[in-house]
């Protein structure tokens, strides 16, 4: 099992240092034109834990998850993940080393089946070169295994019957469990999802988040950034709240919520939001 | 009986071969990537250039190949440089502009030494190597209803080397298509950032996709070449045009679209020209209309396939390369 | 989309001077003189490289501000819909061959009908009609093709295709129609006003002032009136315009027909500046429409008049060192680089592109 009670002893405040960090990020600043979407001083990721990062509508998660990852640019600041510096490395090396995500928008591959989006997660195949792919016995040892861990993976994620159809026919949640389970065929460190949750139907949202937490029993580290504070609570063992572009709190789920700096940032937004509760 | 059997003669040309290993190159990029390049006539011109210039000046057949693969390779890469980061239209009009750069310059005066301007590059400067190479005696041959020179230039040699490099092409398609490399294109084809999250270089994926593709294009434009002349206005922006209807035709993505396409194309419009011909009166039809007429038509059919069938006759409508 | 021109714009305007003079400066100090320079009216032999290069800034100038006019339309319908038209030069030429087939005292047919005829009405007269018959054509195309294929959610790029199935379509049915010939508005040679060393003809004076006052109306139309000020919304974001109670549809529709009828009457006014027209004049120069259109920045209506500005000036005075059978591919050469170093454009914001 892993250690949870490493966060203990950490200071409840933003931009606070962590034991053991993941992922580090360093005076990130992202402007859109006039507008300033990202202005994060300092933040980390406690390796092997699962950090929600949450605030309210246009608080700038997404701009952060997409810098982040690399699928935005800042205009200033640095980062590393693992150790390695994160600036200026495009995304695709960025999820070869070891960080994956998903998308707000579930970017399953319509026209392919799901098996063939499963083999498309997967690393080190040789046929992805253009010379090998001329030459079967060269990559199909690779394929047989990309396709037993897509196997086990679809198994576990409940898709298998499915691994024939395309994906475009799976419903929005199934898409959801698709994305998640394709991300992990790359056996990353890290997992990022952006809402998970988003469109997920009530009976799959309890499956999904029981994969959530396997995630870290099985080692690796998970950043969400979610708007249901009832799944925030739940899962997670840090959340760390942005508003306006900036982290404004962070801390485990009860104490944030509880913070007047994080409650005015949703009241400013949402009157209707009863953070106490929960959703 | 003669429209028909003219119809069955055009199926089989060595400019029916060039059509669909054309399109075989564009089924790299749109079928499989989702390319818009507008300029495969462009690549092709090149190719017959390429191919052409260099066994005027004296180097072998097996090197003039390479130049004008070489040619279609460095065109690839230029053309991609600047337009595979950016949204898909980009391409379309880059390429549609540089294909007709190369048009331009090639009928351009200026260079008249070397592309012969306007006028081209004669047969008799560039054909000689492929067809001594013929098995086939140096005379007319007939083989049921057709009549064809053995060796010389439209020539049941030529018909054979060009089918030939077409059934090789579509191995090669069919190998790589199901390969682990076609996958990732597809990917591509279908949503760019998903694949470039699982850590795959799209931008490079796209360059390759776009030269292999290019090179193609540049071996259907020799066989072209040898078929009737390398004259640069010849490979105007129409010629893409017909490319892609052939595409769209047959069938994006799938293996046998291209060549089922132009097969098709070129016996309807053969139909088409020979029906209005023979059938309305020159009153209402005259004979200078027939050549736009048959070509107006094309334009329609394009039409009414992208909408009413974007899969084409072999395509499968869950596999649709359009996207958004 | 249509930001007003603000800074940007002179920042734009500037480079342009900067580019036109590096241009005439790199002209003069390689001095190859005007070796093949064979413009449509060649200058008197002896005169310099530098009275060359001005008097073909100047027919730059006036051939930019023509395919501002001719190009404005293709950017008015990708800033609001976001397809690349290419049957958007066919929309050119068929203004052009209209007005011909209106006014000339030659016999004219039209297809798949026996017997010919003459019309004749005076040329003022007959490009009226042509530009309101261009535009009704705009309004038909909407009608039965754009708008149904946005109604059944089809894809742009498809979109795209299909227009240039139209494209293939409408050039061939130009061609049949009119024939292969090159057919000229007027006979009217028109005198030549000169400054100077310089000269710009009347008639392609006239145009100029035509295509400028047209330009300046689609100007204040998009900033001025209510209905432009939604056009302006739509390129911004069609789904916030349509949910501030903009008719979507209708402003499309509008669009459209203004797009085809500045079409028209671009194609007339080339036909004039280039002393006739023929069934492919326009598919000529849609690529150089494009490039305007792209160096101006994808959809900025601004951005395709400096754009144009640029193609105009680019291939006039690239005759001075190259053969002017090469001047197009010198203006589409300007547009890859621009690409290369500038992909928003000249007047295109960075965010826009993908």
């Amino acid at each position: 099992m892993p250690d949870t009670t490493v966060l203990d002893g950490i200071a409840h405040e933003p931009g606070v240092a962590k034991p053991d960090p993941i992922l580090v990020a360093d005076g990130v600043v992202r402007r859109f034109g006039g507008l300033t979407a990202v202005d994060v001083k300092h933040f980390e990721v406690q390796r092997n834990t699962i950090t929600a990062l949450i605030g309210p509508n246009g608080a700038g998660k997404s701009t952060f998850f997409n810098l982040l990852t690399s699928f935005d640019t800042a205009q200033e600041g640095s980062g590393t993940f693992d150790g390695d510096p994160l600036r200026k490395v495009s995304p695709h090396k960025v999820a070869r080393s070891g960080m994956v995500r998903t998308f707000q928008l579930t970017k399953a591959l319509e026209g392919m089946s799901v098996m063939d989006n499963m083999r498309l997660g997967a690393q080190h195949q040789p046929g992805e070169s253009l010379l090998t792919a001329f030459v079967p016995p060269l990559w199909s040892k690779r394929e047989r295994e990309v396709t037993e861990q897509a196997h086990d993976l679809l198994h576990r994620f409940k898709l298998y019957a499915k691994r024939d159809d395309s994906a475009g026919s799976l419903s929005g949640g199934q898409r959801k469990l698709l994305e998640m389970a394709r991300a992990l065929m790359s056996k990353p460190k890290m997992v990022m999802l952006d809402e998970p949750m988003a469109g997920v139907n009530p009976a799959l949202t309890e499956s999904l988040l029981e994969h959530i937490v396997e995630l870290k029993h099985e080692g690796m580290t998970v950043l969400f950034v979610e708007h249901d504070m009832h799944m925030v609570r739940r899962i997670s063992d840090w959340v760390a709240v942005m508003a306006q572009g900036q982290l404004i709190a962070e801390g485990p789920a009860g104490t944030v919520m509880q913070n007047k700096a994080v409650q005015d940032a949703y009241l400013g937004e949402h009157h209707d939001t009863d953070l106490s509760e929960g959703n | 009986m003669d429209i028909l059997i003219n119809a069955l003669e055009q199926m089989f040309t060595p400019a029916t071969a060039a059509f669909a290993i054309a399109a075989i190159g564009l089924n790299f990029h749109f079928g499989l990537t989702g390319l818009l390049n507008m300029g495969q006539a462009g690549f092709m011109l090149l190719g017959m250039y390429g191919y052409a210039i260099s066994i005027r000046e004296g180097l072998p057949m097996w090197l003039a190949l390479l130049v004008a693969m070489g040619a279609a390779i460095l065109f690839g890469l230029l053309l991609g440089w600047p337009t595979l980061k950016l949204r898909g239209d980009y391409l379309a009009i880059v390429t549609i502009a540089a294909s007709e750069i190369v048009r331009y310059v090639g009928r351009s005066n200026t260079l008249v030494d070397v592309t012969g301007g306007s006028l081209g590059i004669k047969g008799k400067d560039y054909k000689g190597p492929l067809e001594e190479l013929s098995p086939f005696p140096d005379e007319r041959l007939s083989v049921g209803p057709f009549t064809y020179h053995g060796s010389a230039s439209d020539s049941w040699w030529l018909r054979v080397v060009a089918w030939s490099l077409v059934a090789l092409l579509l191995l090669v398609f069919w190998r790589l298509s199901n390969s682990p490399w076609g996958r990732v294109l597809k990917g591509i084809r279908e949503d760019e950032d998903a694949v470039r999250s699982l850590g795959k270089n799209v931008y490079w994926y796209k360059m390759q996709a776009l030269i292999i593709g290019g090179v193609i294009g540049a071996l259907g434009g020799v066989i072209w070449a040898h078929g009737s002349a390398v004259v640069a206005d010849a490979m105007g922006r129409p010629t893409t045009f017909w490319v892609w209807t052939i595409l769209l035709l047959g069938g994006a993505a799938t293996v046998l679209g291209p060549v089922v396409g132009s097969v098709v194309f070129w016996a309807a419009l053969s139909l088409v020209r020979a029906v209005a011909k023979e059938f309305i009166p020159e009153s209402i039809l005259p004979s200078t209309a027939i050549e736009p007429f048959g070509l107006m038509l094309v334009g329609i059919a394009l039409i009414l396939i992208v909408v009413f069938r974007p899969q084409g006759i072999l395509g499968n409508k869950k596999e649709l390369a359009f996207h958004a | 989309m249509f930001t007003r021109p603000d800074r940007r714009f002179y920042r734009a305007a500037a480079l342009l001077l900067v580019a036109a003079a590096a241009f005439v400066i790199a002209t003069l100090v390689i001095g190859g003189g005007p070796a093949d320079a064979e413009t449509v009216e060649p200058v008197a032999a002896g005169t310099s490289t530098a009275t060359l290069v001005i008097q073909n800034v100047i027919n730059g100038l006036a051939f930019g501000v023509l395919l501002a006019l001719a190009a404005v339309g293709l950017s008015l319908i990708f800033g609001t819909t976001g397809l690349s038209n290419f049957a958007h030069g066919e929309q050119v030429t068929f203004g052009a061959l209209l007005t011909f087939f209106l006014s000339t005292n030659e016999q004219v047919t039209i297809p798949l009908v026996p017997g010919s005829f003459t019309i004749g009405l005076p040329l003022w007269l007959a490009a009226i009609i042509a530009v309101i018959v261009s535009g009704g054509t705009g309004w038909l195309q909407d009608k039965l093709l754009w708008n149904p294929l946005r109604k059944r959610r089809v894809a742009v790029l498809q979109q795209m295709v299909v227009s240039i199935g139209l494209s293939l379509a409408l050039l061939n049915m130009l061609q049949w129609w009119m024939g292969a010939s090159r057919h000229r508005l007027t006979n009217a040679s028109g005198g030549r006003i000169t400054f100077g060393d310089f000269y710009i003809g009347t008639q392609t004076l006239m145009s100029v002032v035509i295509a400028s006052i047209a330009l300046l109306a689609v100007a204040l139309f998009l900033l001025k009136t209510r209905l432009g000020r939604a056009t302006r919304a739509i390129s911004d974001n069609p789904a916030l315009a349509a949910a501030s109670g903009i008719r979507v549809d209708s402003i499309i529709r509008l669009v459209w027909v203004m797009s085809a009828a500045l079409a028209g009457l671009g194609g007339i006014l080339l036909a004039l500046f280039d002393n006739g027209a023929g069934f492919d004049s326009g598919a000529r120069i849609l690529l150089l429409m494009f490039a305007a259109v792209t160096l101006g920045g994808l959809g900025q209506a601004f951005g395709a008049l400096v754009g144009a500005l640029v193609v105009g000036v680019v291939s006039e005075v690239s005759t001075v060192v190259i053969a002017p059978d090469m001047r197009y591919a010198s203006a589409l050469g300007i547009l890859i680089i621009v690409l290369l170093v500038r992909p928003q454009g000249i007047l295109g914001t960075k965010e826009r592109v993908g």
